[in-house]
């Protein structure tokens, strides 16, 4: 890195081979649709991307400066419901997905202010008492409809394709950010958070606003996502976006994929997105057996997850140590 | 509220109490040595229950005395776990993301055994003394519940003196306190880590089995108790079965008698809010302050 | 992170071929819609909370779709031939957004004529938006809560009547038996409602009817709590200082049976006590013995009830299944199954459209519900009566309201043990 004093869009042009393939899939993603107009299939992607999204987003925190969070449910339930109230509002979805950005990235705030104090699984257990104590709130509250649910009414045509460029723009900037992340001072600095807090504390990075700081970020995108989803599902519920297992489902799909890196929570996500329902569809009496095997598996073989595994392979075909 | 509904509650807080604390901690000492967050253990509590009930009825077993049974099939099957799946894992002192994805995996699996074995029913264990009260005075006490109370008591006491009186307790607290130390003077890690899932399985397995007398429980059994079994090793600092207990007895005595200050909905609210006031005000648990006052005295 | 940019092109490769091979997964089963059968969408939980009720639906669809196909199928006028019923099934895990998420797939993707389940309120209103969407018709068969039907949808419909029926129907019945002079008037009732709408219906409609029929009961206690807890103690010691005669609780079958035998063990006793649509439960008679005698509940069907066509379904689904019919699960299924094959025929064709305004006008007259008659309302729901059932010791179940349809009396106020 040391070696590299071009400012940094010069050097991402300089290696557009790299993103070569990365724009390829781009592409495709874009394309698809247009071509192959199944309905279903755009929905699977459509969840796919969200849950990418997700995934990359809690990778920032939860894999870049490891911080494990069981919490990321909060934001992408205070996404889906501040969107959710607005568009009944009368607001632009899309202005309602930039406020839940803005309302799940102060939610971040509060969260974090009191709990990046604490370290290890002292942190991750707070987490779920936050999640959980928020979504009991939730579940009581009048004006979101409490246990009810609350529906989103929506005085215009279905158009799934809206939804799916939608989810597809978010992903694509997901992405980007982890990437541009990954290549600056601050991704160094959660990188040192990750290692060793103390000793990036005495290299000159604040532990705190760093871990603030990427809190922030990944609620912003989560809670886009939940907005997104909110919009297209119609119908949320506190059990459902609040949900313990959101915040669980979130957490494995990195770690399936691949932690602290780029591609592997992409990956994490498309297995959790279509492998998962693929499963369920498929053999409706065995499905947890096989997916709970296929993670067992996916974890003994490699602790690095799938794209961990792919490395592995990779070197041995050419060879390398 | 009268004297006699505050005794009744305190009674029913008090059993409470003994279950939360025998379904934590097969978490706590898996958790203590290995740093293995088990995502597993409903999935366990789970297997355990139903081993109970398969004993209580092919064999006319008392379900308290299956409970007792089921601890050792469990801890075999934890023992072999931890040979086939869990010794391939890396070690670590923080717990790891990838064992927190085997155990959700875990989980899942065992689900659908339990789906397979046993079906979707409701299943539950009924005996004669199933609804049968104790009454002392107006104050009255469910007889099952005080049995499993007290066999709940008899197990962690006796969970105790192992850890505190043995030579594989000594080694288990070596490795709690500090792993590498433990090693260089000898202890046989791989092993003591082996007897330890065993013994947490075997926890959970029992807990569950006593829960059976309890509750009616299908393959989804335990979820709810998994937030709370967090909630309270967390309160009980982590690592001591003494801790355990303390973390149980302050779940169980707020979620009974909050709900007397709050709705009905907001209880459980009320617990986790406590959980993340704990955490933040005292991160070692209820546990390390009744250490510290003892320190000071 | 620089290992990462050296595999990372490769990975993009693998990315590209698992969404290639995921394709052609997802497409792999949009074939079913052939020209030889009708496709029928089943979303039910089967594992996971609901999944014993949504496992029992499932049964009544299927003895349904059996029966139909035995008899050569649905004549569809258009094409001039009798057609077998497909079913495609999804097991929705008991999630709200799987559950939401395989309703879209079946009417989108595999070419359903309509997609019919949705047990329990939660998973249906998530459901409840994909009908309209898509033009299929839907028919819950365990979803009855009001918010369901009264957003103007045309697309959905439901075999059960609405749970405020339920609530009034319950407080109706404990008026007759003060009529009867079982019970006195001014009675005080304490509710416990699961936090959900379904809770929330049942709860309204009983104190509607108290509104209307002043002087019966008062309502001196009612609080909402959360499904799942796996300890009442503090709630049942509110209900029990509030001093209530009656209990009228409204819970799913496992917070029925944990709440139920906390109330027993802490010997609490009320003249009567309902845990509103639950009671005759086979599993809860299991867990807890005589301890269910003299429950009564307000269910939308009864095995018991005294029509030619339930004895005949009782055998019939005993031969399919091997069990009785427990509780009201697979009857409001069954139906559902019966009256969307009864509106086939009638469109006589397999345009969606044309179904669903067949069902707004379906009516069948040899319904398993009480009155015999199934037909949906304005709004897409049913609108048949509840009927009470009490448990009495020994096991057997008795219809005790209404008086048309009684199959004994009522045992009021409870007995002491």
């Amino acid at each position: 890195m040391s070696t590299s004093p071009a400012p940094l869009p010069i050097r991402l042009l300089a290696q557009w081979r790299t993103f070569a393939p990365s724009w390829m899939i781009l592409a495709g993603l874009a394309v698809m649709p247009l071509l192959l107009s199944s309905p279903n299939f755009i929905r699977l992607l459509f969840v796919t991307l969200l849950w990418i999204t997700t995934s990359v987003a809690w990778n920032l925190l939860g894999g870049f400066a490891g911080q494990i969070s069981f919490g990321f449910a909060v934001f992408y339930g205070i996404g889906a419901y501040t969107t959710a109230l607005s568009m009944n509002a009368g607001v632009n979805p899309f202005i309602a997905f930039l406020v839940s950005a803005i309302t799940a990235a102060a939610a971040s705030l509060l969260v974090g202010l009191p709990t990046f104090r604490l370290r290890g699984p002292y942190f991750a257990i707070a987490t779920i008492g936050i999640s959980e104590a928020v979504r009991v709130v939730m579940t009581n509250l009048s004006f979101t409809g409490g246990a009810s649910g609350y529906r989103i009414v929506e005085h215009r045509a279905f158009r799934q394709l809206d939804h799916y460029y939608t989810a597809l723009v978010l992903a694509s900037i997901a992405v980007a950010f982890s990437v541009f992340i990954s290549r600056t001072r601050f991704g160094l600095g959660l990188n040192a958070i990750r290692q060793d807090e103390d000793a990036a504390a005495g290299l000159g990075v604040n532990p705190y606003a760093y871990k603030l700081g990427a809190h922030a970020l990944a609620a912003a995108l989560t809670g886009m996502v939940g907005g997104v989803f909110s919009r297209y599902a119609a119908f949320i519920h506190p059990q459902g976006v609040f949900g313990f297992q959101t915040s669980v489902h979130i957490l494995l799909m990195p770690v399936i994929g691949g932690i602290a890196t780029i591609w592997g929570p992409v990956l994490g996500g498309v297995v959790f997105g279509i492998v998962e329902e693929q499963i369920i569809a498929s053999f409706p009496e065995i499905h947890l057996f096989i997916y709970g095997s296929m993670l067992i598996l996916i974890i003994l073989v490699e602790p690095g997850g799938i794209l961990g595994a792919f490395r592995k392979l990779l070197r041995r075909i050419h060879g390398r140590r | 509220m009268t004297l006699i509904e505050f005794v009744n509650l305190l009674a029913s807080a008090l059993l409470l109490a003994g279950i939360y604390a025998v379904m934590s901690v097969g978490m706590t000492v898996i958790y203590g040595v290995m740093k293995i967050v088990n995502l597993a253990h409903a999935g366990f509590m789970m297997l355990g229950a139903y081993l109970a009930l398969e004993l209580f009825e092919r064999f006319r077993i008392d379900p308290i005395l299956a409970a007792l049974l089921v601890f050792p099939v469990m801890f075999v099957v934890g023992r072999v776990l931890h040979w086939l799946l869990v010794r391939r894992l890396p070690t670590s002192d923080q717990p790891t993301l990838a064992s927190l994805l085997l155990m959700f995996g875990l989980w899942l699996v065992l689900q659908n055994l339990g789906y397979f074995i046993w079906g979707n029913a409701d299943r539950s264990i009924y005996t004669s003394h199933t609804l049968s009260l104790l009454r002392f005075g107006a104050v009255t006490i469910s007889t099952v519940r005080l049995v499993v109370f007290g066999a709940a008591v008899a197990c962690m006491v006796a969970l105790h003196l192992i850890l505190n009186h043995t030579w594989f307790g000594r080694s288990v607290r070596a490795l709690i306190q500090n792993r590498y130390a433990g090693q260089i003077v000898g202890v046989d890690d791989q092993k003591t880590a082996s007897i330890t899932f065993g013994l947490g399985i075997g926890f959970a397995g029992l807990a569950g089995a006593l829960l059976a007398s309890l509750y009616s429980f299908n393959p989804d059994f335990g979820r709810p108790f998994l937030i709370r079994a967090f909630v309270i090793i967390v309160l009980g600092g982590l690592e001591s079965v003494s801790g355990v207990a303390i973390g149980a007895f302050v779940l169980a005595f707020v979620e009974t008698f909050g709900i007397l200050f709050v709705p009905a909905g907001y209880q459980l609210a009320l617990s986790y809010g406590l959980l993340v006031v704990v955490l933040i005000f005292l991160p070692g648990g209820v546990a390390a302050l009744t250490a510290k006052v003892r320190r000071l005295a | 992170m620089l290992r990462t940019r050296r595999v990372g092109r490769g990975l993009s490769m693998a990315v590209c071929a698992v969404l290639t091979f995921s394709f052609f997964t997802a497409c792999s089963r949009n074939k079913t819609g052939s020209s030889d059968s009708i496709t029928v969408g089943v979303v039910l939980p089967i594992t996971g909370r609901e999944g014993k009720p949504g496992q029992y639906q499932r049964e009544g669809i299927e003895l349904a779709i059996k029966q139909i196909n035995q008899n050569g199928g649905i004549l569809v006028k258009d094409l001039d031939k009798k057609l077998p019923i497909k079913e495609v099934f999804y097991d929705d895990t008991s999630d709200q957004a799987k559950s939401a998420a395989f309703a879209e797939r079946a009417m989108s993707s595999d070419n359903v004529v309509a997609v019919v389940g949705a047990y329990s309120t939660a998973l249906g209103e998530a459901e409840s938006v994909m009908p309209d969407r898509y033009q299929v018709p839907w028919i819950t068969t365990g979803a009855a809560a009001s918010t369901i039907f009264n957003h103007g949808y045309q697309y959905a419909f439901g075999t059960l009547s609405p749970t405020n029926l339920l609530g009034s129907t319950t407080a109706e019945y404990l008026g007759t038996l003060v009529d009867q002079r079982k019970l006195t008037k001014g009675l005080k009732l304490a509710l416990a409602l699961e936090n959900t709408d379904h809770g929330v219906d049942y709860g309204n409609g009983i104190k509607e009817w108290i509104q209307q029929h002043p002087g019966y009961f008062v309502v001196v206690f009612s609080e909402n709590f959360d499904l799942g807890s796996p300890d009442f103690s503090g709630l049942l010691q509110k209900v029990k200082s509030a001093n209530a005669d009656i209990f009228l609780a409204d819970a799913h079958l496992q917070d029925y049976i944990t709440m139920h035998r906390q109330y027993l063990q802490s010997g609490m006793r009320h003249l009567m006590i309902s845990y509103g649509a639950r009671g005759p439960e086979s599993d809860a008679r299991k867990a807890l013995g005589d301890g269910v005698d003299y429950i009564f509940a307000g269910i939308w069907w009864s095995r018991n009830l005294p029509y030619p066509q339930v004895k005949k379904f009782n055998e019939d689904y005993k031969a399919f299944t091997g069990h009785e019919p427990d509780s009201w699960y697979p009857a409001t299924a069954y139906d559902a199954m019966r009256a969307l094959a009864k509106a086939i025929e009638n469109a006589g064709t397999l345009n969606k459209t044309a179904i669903r305004d067949a069902l707004r006008k379906v009516q069948l007259n040899d319904s398993l519900l009480p009155g015999q008659t199934l037909k949906f309302g304005a709004n897409g729901q049913i609108n048949t009566p509840f009927v009470i059932v009490q448990n009495k010791p020994g096991g057997k179940v008795d219809i005790v309201f209404p008086k048309d349809a009684a199959t004994g009396d009522s045992i009021a106020p409870t007995p002491k043990h």
